[in-house]
């Protein structure tokens, strides 16, 4: 079974579940991407470890969800790439990790400015159902998601309780 | 020192609960070995030949007498009586049970210290000069920079999945006693023409399989820019880093295949977004940090002077200790002490719990309750007082914690090879102590004098044989082991990758081959203010390599 799952909780009937979507909305490669960008149709995109993200640049206002893939669950690109889209280009749409997402990644993947996740690992979706995730909420970094500042230190963070 | 405040308290508890419900989960089945694997390493816990093992972390090397008695106490509750101090300037202990580690954690967290990145693809704990705030050289105290580092670096989000471990080490001073040259990231702390204060960045130097000298990328990097350039260097690395092979995952593999210059830009271009952004350290920060390790008042105690001088010429092995182990403070009438964890024929680095007790006390007593971790595996009580150093020799010396050898051939640093390690080819231990026994006289190690043995088990060179003056690596040879050799290696300001002389050595021959090298050496030194090092990069390999091999070996 694979889920989508955002802090509101599981997803019913996302358009954009991979391999899903015979008819509806499409997940192009960077490459399809930038070649359909002028296509009327709403389209995402859905970006490898090795891909460039700041190229989806000059066409992210007309993407409606930014999906990047993490093929091992250790394979750390994914958090620089999402950093990158939040922090440098200023995407503020839907950004979903895909692939190998595991439960003690996840808090560390909101903070890199992911918000929705595609996770097939029962035990993952078990916790993320209930809303525990195994996260700390004192953070020494500042960082994508809505964090306060002023812990003592400028490069300390506070995680907001609906943050 | 640095001391935890409310926020430090509240993420240590909550990292491990978080490490309590990882373990639990593991114990389920909900996490596979697999996934689990980087989540305990992320936690200093390995598993090894015989057992798991944890990794505390000692930031920087420093800590106090309390949290050296609860290191003792968890040796003597947790372990078998005992702690091995390593080249990173943590701690390991190589029997604790798995159901015990969340425990362990606990307590160590009642004293400000985790095993929080210790091992894992992740910024490891940060090391510095365990002269740091004594040394008359430096230029100011690095550690502030290194705690600044720690406290960023933990629990990254971005950087907690590297291609790679990633090491970073800072020193404050010409003399470089960190050797920032292996690191993944050296820093030295320096003033520019208007004082300044800011770093000359190394990066991508480490050993291992592929033993590289880091690179100077900029010559002087304000102190307010640490951590924007730190993030700039990493998420080029995190992005470029190859992951298709973990030993070409380094980021030196990256500089060499990319080179520098072009990673250099790569890194600026990064650094020119971040730069002025939310990293930037504002200098009421710096000053905060810095504060808590402000340098200690210290009494004059001029009276040591006359004291020190009669006790010398009435103790010989006192005279011996202090030439050899008592280095001078910045203050005077104060010397920083090198405690030898080198007893001839013991383990390089161990330290039993009384031991541990019995420094704490003494750091206590003579040390204004400071106490250092060397990447030498040995202790340093930074600050003491020349007046103090006849009782303190005396008490060391009831704990057989006063071996007078303190950068001398039986000052050797050995990984634990495979009496523990999981990776290891070939032993390290019984090696160092062969030749420990077979060195141990005082008189022939003092005529021998400066000459830094290192000795690693296997191609990851946890022992740092790539910049041993003389280097053993053990390796795997058709199901036994055998020695490699290498010479001409160093880890200071002068820092160079030792080469291999020839064939390895079995077992039984090392110690003897290793005598042909040193006394080669005595013949050919110039005299005895030659060090091995100076008269190896003098006359080179071949006057070694014939006295090792024959002299028909120069030919080939």
């Amino acid at each position: 079974m694979t889920v989508i799952w955002t802090k509101d909780g599981i997803v019913e009937s996302d358009p954009w579940i991979e391999g899903d979507a015979e008819q509806g909305p499409k997940l192009l490669s960077l490459a399809d991407a930038l070649a359909h960008a002028q296509d009327n149709a709403p389209f995402g995109v859905v970006l490898q470890p090795a891909d460039d993200v700041t190229a989806l640049a000059p066409i992210l206002d007309r993407v409606a969800i930014v999906a990047l893939s993490f093929p091992a669950f250790n394979d750390g690109r994914g958090f620089s790439q999402a950093a990158l889209l939040r922090q440098r280009l200023g995407y503020t749409g839907e950004l979903r990790a895909v692939g190998a997402v595991l439960l003690d990644q996840v808090p560390l993947m909101l903070r890199t400015g992911f918000d929705s996740f595609e996770v097939s690992h029962a035990p993952t979706i078990a916790r993320l159902t209930e809303n525990r995730l195994p996260g700390i909420d004192l953070h020494y970094q500042p960082s994508a998601d809505s964090t306060d500042a002023g812990q003592g230190y400028s490069w300390r963070r506070t995680a907001r309780a609906n943050g | 020192m640095y001391r935890y405040d409310e926020f430090d308290h509240g993420f240590v508890a909550q990292r491990v609960s978080q490490f309590r419900d990882q373990v639990a989960r593991r114990l389920t089945g909900e996490i596979s070995e697999d996934a689990f694997k980087p989540l305990r390493l992320m936690n200093g816990v390995y598993l090894q030949l015989h057992a798991y093992m944890l990794r505390v972390a000692i930031p920087y090397g420093t800590l106090n007498s309390r949290q050296m008695r609860k290191l003792a106490h968890i040796a003597r509750t947790y372990d078998r009586g005992y702690g091995h101090f390593t080249t990173r300037q943590n701690i390991q202990y190589n029997w604790p049970a798995l159901s015990d580690m969340p425990a362990i954690l606990e307590e160590l967290a009642e004293v400000e210290m985790h095993a929080i990145q210790t091992s894992g693809n992740c910024i490891r704990n940060v090391t510095a000069d365990h002269f740091a705030g004594a040394a008359a050289d430096e230029v100011a105290d690095p550690r502030p920079y290194a705690e600044i580092l720690r406290q960023w670096s933990s629990v990254h989000p971005e950087f907690s999945f590297l291609p790679r471990k990633f090491k970073i080490a800072v020193t404050a001073s010409e003399r470089d006693r960190a050797a920032i040259q292996v690191h993944d990231i050296g820093l030295q702390l320096k003033k520019d023409g208007e004082g300044g204060l800011g770093f000359a960045v190394w990066i991508a130097g480490g050993q291992g399989r592929t033993p590289i000298l880091a690179k100077k990328i900029k010559d002087f990097l304000p102190e307010e820019d640490l951590l924007s350039y730190t993030t700039a260097i990493m998420r080029v690395y995190n992005l470029h880093g190859r992951r298709d092979n973990k030993y070409k995952a380094r980021i030196k593999i990256l500089v060499h295949e990319t080179g520098v210059e072009q990673l250099t830009s790569e890194i600026d271009a990064e650094w020119a977004h971040l730069k002025d952004g939310e990293l930037k350290l504002p200098a009421a920060d710096i000053a905060a940090i810095n504060a808590y390790f402000a340098p200690r008042e210290l009494d004059a105690r001029a009276e040591g002077w006359k004291e020190l001088a009669a006790w010398k010429k009435s103790d010989p092995g006192f005279a011996t200790w202090v030439g050899r182990n008592v280095a001078p403070h910045r203050h005077p009438d104060y010397g920083m002490v090198t405690i030898s964890l080198k007893p001839i024929g013991g383990i390089p680095g161990d330290a039993s719990a009384d031991q541990m007790d019995a420094v704490a006390k003494l750091a206590l007593e003579f040390g204004h309750d400071e106490i250092r971790v060397t990447h030498e595996q040995n202790l340093v009580l930074p600050h003491v007082a020349l007046a103090d150093l006849e009782p303190l020799y005396r008490a060391l010396l009831a704990e057989g914690l006063a071996t007078a050898n303190a950068g001398l051939i039986t000052d050797i640093i050995a990984c634990p090879g495979l009496d523990y390690c999981a990776l290891a080819n070939a032993r390290s231990i019984p090696v160092a102590q062969e030749i420990s026994n077979r060195f141990g006289d005082p008189a022939r190690q003092a005529e021998i004098g400066d000459l830094k043995i290192k000795i690693s088990g296997c191609i990851n060179a946890c022992g740092h044989h790539h910049v041993g003056h003389i280097g053993i690596l053990g390796v795997e040879k058709k199901g036994a082991e055998l020695y490699q050799i290498s010479l001409g290696g160093s880890g200071d300001e002068n820092a160079s990758i030792g080469q291999i002389t020839g064939p390895g050595f079995e077992p039984d021959q090392v110690t003897d081959a290793i005598e042909t090298i040193v006394e080669t050496y005595l013949s050919q030194r110039t005299d005895a203010d030659e060090t091995f090092i100076a008269c190896y990069r003098r006359i080179g390999a071949d006057p070694f390599k014939a006295a090792l091999y024959g002299s028909e070996s120069q030919a080939a």
